[in-house]
């Protein structure tokens, strides 16, 4: 790809952007959220035109005109928003429109099964292929669309921060997977925030900063701390730490929680100024638990007191009225109203004591949304943006904040994290020392073991919807490992 | 995207640009400066397009211009009013109209008075009560007489039963003069015979697939049903079809009203017992004729009944 | 605002079009009359608008406009102060709504469905109430409700607007409107952010029923008569207003504004074709293009703005 130049309206996206790829190669594309990255990809995989440029394949030039062209080409994507048919199932998502026909119009389901099998078998997925996608987890889903590029036979293939919802042995599954297509001649473009995802895969990585290239370095001679500057222009301490803050009064006590197989008998307690974490495979319970303290799902038996108070929590609402407040991992679906502005989300769970009589006292509404857009250094052109054209960082920035004017005490966290860039990371978890300073209790549930190592006051590992161990402070990231998929350190 | 803009710009004039060629081809032909409008109940009646073209055709030859409007709905009494509305905008010189509601209609009626314009009342009546109420005034009445024409109706299928049997009505939308009017003579026409029983009255609101149903139900729940008197043909020819797919043309009596042409052909089959013509392009060609007269400062009958006929063949 | 300029910039060109091809269309009677037409579907629409703003659809308004109009006439029949009998025709329009939001929220039923049944229910109300004949003969007082002017502006006008004014305020500047964006936008994050979703949502249909009693009464006014077959097809009318004004069906975005822009295309659309003397056939061709283009325009201008979002 040579000179490739895109604008949007307001926005020059990429700028004079060019990158050279070899087959067999894992080439990783570095860059802060806005920084081109999927852009380029999306010029690359037909899904956007280029306003200028050339792309060549093999050293001819070829026009890139659709997402069909691109296919035929070779090029396979996988996109960082899911893309799939909720209600077909795993193997139907796998092959759609390419299914293996016995006569013309009829399905060979069988084949299709068996075959969707094979490659998520090779991805170390373990769930049913005939299971509607619906029904299936975040990371399932990702492993579908993954085996649906690789049932492609892409002689390129780009992936977009593809192990983003996976856990540490889904994610190695995948690189093996990976290796194995690299060594068979494939070109693999990874995207990704995770730095030491590129050590463990890449070849070489190109680094984008606002649109333009910055460098393109082999993975083996860099320096971490060097691909941060270039992708940051700043110094950032990589390194995740928190300092502790002086424990307060009991905020929270959760005893015997249980919900058919999701939950069995979990208990925990929560401080001021304490970070209790969650750690654990997806899909061993550490969602459940924030849901179901937060009266999302109705409970069998358990007791949850607040302050020392029984307190009952049937809906959002009585855990609102409670002061807790929920950062749910999926922020697009359930954390934002994409359609409304930053200072309309960030208002919404306080907006009725902005009112009087129903009617919104403006003025104060903008103070409190602009109090707490610069308070969390939101980056966006004004509060009245709409929080869609906002990058994923400040997407998140956008919820906390909403949760912060509300002045919850209890904030529970379900993958702060995901999806954004590092400069974000470092604001959110400098944000979390500052309010367990102020003496919020925090409960953070997270798949990044440097987060719980880094950040916990005290660490559960959940198995199978129990808690199976709890760890202090100072716990090292292979103890709770060992501990989550039940082998003996 | 901006040729997205542009594109919805060129759909947005194509859609415009048809019905103002049409109306600007209609402009060229346009005579002698006279201008009749007619509003009818609908324009998907075989009925009314029989009394648009008496109409159409006697403008022709008087060499004045005519405009045919009418709503979607034979029952939008509200839309209807609207056309008036805006036809008074122009310069139509005289108002036929088909009234969709006999009361409803009174106020754009009093509206056209008001334009100075003539409005000649067609087939169904304008509710005269509300007339005097508005203060309103129609110039003349040019229609069949209904009420005649059901008890025709009803002697003919009193006659064909032999004096005995059970008779089951499907009836138009209540409340509407005309249908009203209708089963208000078939009725009177029964009552004389004792031997006769309507077993079943239920309104099929004009429509064929709606009689169809109704009549299939019927069928059902009274076996020994003879006869049928639809209140229109297209309702009896609902009726004809779900006789026929009961298995039983020929046994029993199915009369309808208009004798419009699908429902003469039936009558010809043997698969329809008989219809009452009326003669909606009669009626078309003396409301234009009507119309003319008025604007010459002639006067017109208040009243100007078209006859009625029982078609058996 | 762009959104709106877009529709308000196609009716002009609409009306700039009927000013070239027809001499009757701009003269101030006629476009009273314009507005004056409009303002049936355009009160309707106001509700119809909430409801699309929260990703609902509402189906049933055209046969509560019936019933209501006609549990308005029974109560007046029956010897009730036509003030009293217009309270009853409101209270009906508004249980009808209560009903659709009720079947919604707490039968967790498709709003298509709801409302489609309570369209079928509240028409067969209506017929089975006034045993399918119109009841008429209202007071003149109570008929200047549709004749009656202001100033010189048509009475209906001036209540269509004051409810539009009203609409606007309350979507705009109070908590009911912001929960209806949110709700529409994303009923989860609502959900999740503490809102009752149940209780707004079941509002919101009221609202559209109450409206909906609100056009029964005027219509009631106009034609002297509360008709059991009043109302056919409003529903679409009114989406078509809706969806014609910019409001998405996806719910989460829109504006009144538009919605009363969209009416009023609607009606100069229809009042034009009347006056150049169009078939009615054509007419509805013309209208259903008319419809399409609308919502063409609305996409496009909707993948406008969807800026890079990496």
């Amino acid at each position: 790809m040579e000179g490739i130049r895109k604008e949007f309206p307001g926005v020059l996206a990429l700028d004079d952007v060019g990158l050279e790829v070899e087959s067999g190669e894992v080439h990783v594309i570095l860059g802060e959220n806005g920084a081109g990255k999927s852009t380029l990809m999306k010029i690359l995989s037909g899904a956007h035109g280029k306003d200028a440029g050339r792309i060549f394949l093999d050293g001819r030039e070829v026009e890139i005109d659709g997402p069909r062209r691109a296919r035929e080409l070779g090029v396979g994507i996988i996109y960082q928003e899911l893309s799939l048919a909720p209600t077909l199932s795993g193997a139907e998502n796998v092959f759609l429109g390419r299914e293996p026909r016995r006569l013309p119009g009829l399905v060979d389901r069988a084949a299709m099964e068996e075959a969707a099998r094979a490659i998520l078998d090779g991805l170390g997925a373990a769930f049913d292929v005939r299971r509607p996608v619906r029904d299936l987890s975040l990371a399932e889903r990702q492993l579908v669309e993954i085996a649906r590029a690789l049932s492609l036979d892409a002689r390129i293939l780009v992936m977009d921060e593809p192990t983003s919802a996976l856990t540490d042995r889904e994610a190695q599954a995948l690189f093996d997977t990976m290796r194995r297509m690299t060594s068979r001649g494939v070109a693999i473009i990874y995207i990704s925030h995770r730095l030491q995802e590129i050590y463990d895969v890449g070849d070489r990585v190109t680094v984008l900063r606002d649109g333009r290239r910055v460098a393109t370095l082999d993975v083996a001679g860099s320096d971490r701390r060097e691909l941060v500057r270039l992708m940051a222009n700043r110094e950032v301490d990589e390194l995740v730490t928190r300092r502790p803050s002086a424990l307060g009064a009991e905020l929270l006590r959760v005893e015997g929680l249980r919900r058919a197989a999701e939950l069995r008998d979990v208990s925990f307690t929560l401080h001021e100024g304490e970070v209790v974490g969650f750690a654990g495979l997806l899909g061993s319970g550490r969602t459940a638990v924030a849901r179901a303290l937060f009266g999302l799902d109705p409970v069998d038996a358990g007791r949850i007191q607040v302050r020392g108070r029984p307190t009952s929590i049937g809906s959002p609402r009585d855990a609102i009225r409670s002061g807790m407040g929920l950062v749910t991992e999926d922020r697009k679906r359930q954390g934002l109203v994409l359609s409304l502005s930053v200072r309309e989300n960030i208002s919404l769970p306080v907006l009725q004591s902005l009112s009087r009589f129903g009617v919104v006292d403006a003025r104060s509404e903008r103070e409190l949304a602009s109090r707490y857009a610069t308070d969390l250094r939101i980056r966006t052109p004004s509060i009245e943006q709409v929080t869609l054209n906002l990058s994923g960082g400040n997407q998140q920035k956008v919820v906390l904040a909403k949760w912060l004017a509300c002045h919850v005490d209890i904030l529970i966290l379900d993958e702060p994290t995901r999806g954004i860039d590092v400069g974000a990371k470092q604001e959110i978890y400098a944000l979390m020392e500052r309010l367990t300073a102020e003496g919020v209790g925090i409960v953070l549930i997270s798949s990044e073991l440097p987060e719980i190592v880094g950040l916990c006051d005290r660490v559960l590992v959940m198995r199978g919807g129990a808690v199976v161990g709890t760890f202090e402070r100072g716990v090292s990231q292979e103890e709770i490992l060992s501990s989550a998929v039940g082998v003996a350190s | 995207m901006r040729s997205a803009r542009w594109s919805t710009w060129i759909a947005i004039a194509a859609v415009l640009a048809g019905p103002f060629a049409w109306a600007c081809n209609r402009g060229d032909d346009a005579g002698g400066g006279t201008t009749v409008a007619l509003v009818l109940k609908t324009l998907n009646n075989p009925f009314f397009i029989e009394l648009a073209a008496g109409a159409q055709e006697a403008a022709d030859s008087l060499g004045i211009e005519l405009l045919v409007q009418a709503p979607d709905r034979e029952i939008d009494v509200e839309k209807q009013m609207q056309i008036i509305e805006n036809l008074l905008q122009t310069d139509i010189d005289a108002l036929a109209l088909t009234p969709s509601g006999s009361r409803e209609v009174v106020p754009a009626i009093a509206e056209a008075n008001r334009a100075e314009v003539p409005v000649l009342i067609v087939d169904t009546r304008a509710d005269a009560e509300a007339l005097a109420a508005a203060g309103a005034t129609v110039a003349t009445f040019i229609g069949s007489d209904n009420v005649e024409g059901g008890r025709i109706a009803g002697r003919f299928v009193a006659e064909a039963l032999g004096g005995e049997g059970n008779v089951a009505v499907i009836e138009g939308i209540p409340g509407h003069e005309t249908g009203d009017s209708r089963l208000r003579g078939f009725r009177e026409a029964i009552s004389e015979y004792p031997g006769i029983s309507i077993v079943a009255s239920q309104t099929a609101n004009w429509e064929r697939d709606q009689a169809f149903n109704v009549t299939q139900n019927m069928l059902q729940s009274h076996s020994d049903l003879r006869a049928i008197f639809a209140a229109n043909d297209v309702m009896a020819l609902g009726a004809v079809e779900a006789v026929a797919s009961a298995g039983r043309t020929g046994d029993l009596v199915v009369v309808g009203f208009d004798a419009q042409d699908e429902a003469v052909a039936a009558i010809r089959e043997g698969a329809m017992s008989a219809s009452i013509a009326q003669h909606p392009r009669e009626m078309g060609r003396i409301a234009v004729e009507s119309a003319w007269k008025i604007l010459q400062g002639d006067s017109v009958p208040a009243e100007q009944p078209v006859s009625i006929e029982l078609v058996t063949e | 605002m762009r959104r709106e300029f877009g529709t308000l910039a196609g009716l002009l060109v609409l009306c700039m079009a009927l000013w070239i091809a027809t001499p009757h269309f701009l003269t101030t009677a006629n476009l009273l009359n314009v507005v004056e037409q409009s303002t049936l579907i355009g009160i309707i629409a106001v509700g119809m608008t909430f409801v699309i703003l929260t990703a609902g659809i509402d189906l049933s308004v055209g046969s509560i406009v019936a019933l209501s109009g006609v549990a308005m006439g029974t109560a007046f029949r029956a010897g009730l102060p036509i003030f009293a009998a217009a309270l009853t025709g409101l209270a009906v329009g508004l249980a009808c709504g209560l009903a659709n939001g009720a079947l919604i929220t707490l039968g967790r039923l498709p709003p298509f469905i709801a409302t489609l049944g309570m369209m079928s229910i509240a028409r067969g109300g209506a017929l089975m109430l006034s045993d399918g004949r119109p009841i008429s003969g209202y007071s003149d007082g109570f008929r200047a409700l549709a004749t009656g002017d202001l100033l010189g502006i048509p009475l209906p006008v001036v209540i269509m607007l004051a409810i539009y004014g009203i609409a606007h305020f309350v979507l705009s500047r109070t908590t009911l409107g912001r929960y209806t964006y949110a709700i529409g936008g994303n009923e989860e994050a609502a959900e999740l952010s503490g809102i009752r979703v149940r209780a707004y949502k079941s509002a919101v249909y009221g609202i559209a029923g109450l409206l909906s009693a609100v056009t029964s009464i005027l219509l009631v006014a106009r034609l002297d008569s509360a008709q059991p077959i009043a109302g056919i097809m409003y529903e679409l009318d009114a989406i078509a207003a809706v969806v014609i004004g910019g409001t998405s069906l996806l719910g989460g975005s829109g504006s009144v504004i538009g919605t009363l822009i969209g009416a009023l295309i609607m009606g100069v659309l229809r009042n034009g074709l009347n006056l150049l003397g169009v078939s009615s056939y054509l007419q509805q061709v013309a209208i259903g293009g008319v419809i399409i283009v609308a919502v063409l325009m609305d996409m496009a201008l909707r993948r406008r703005a969807r800026l890079p979002t990496e």
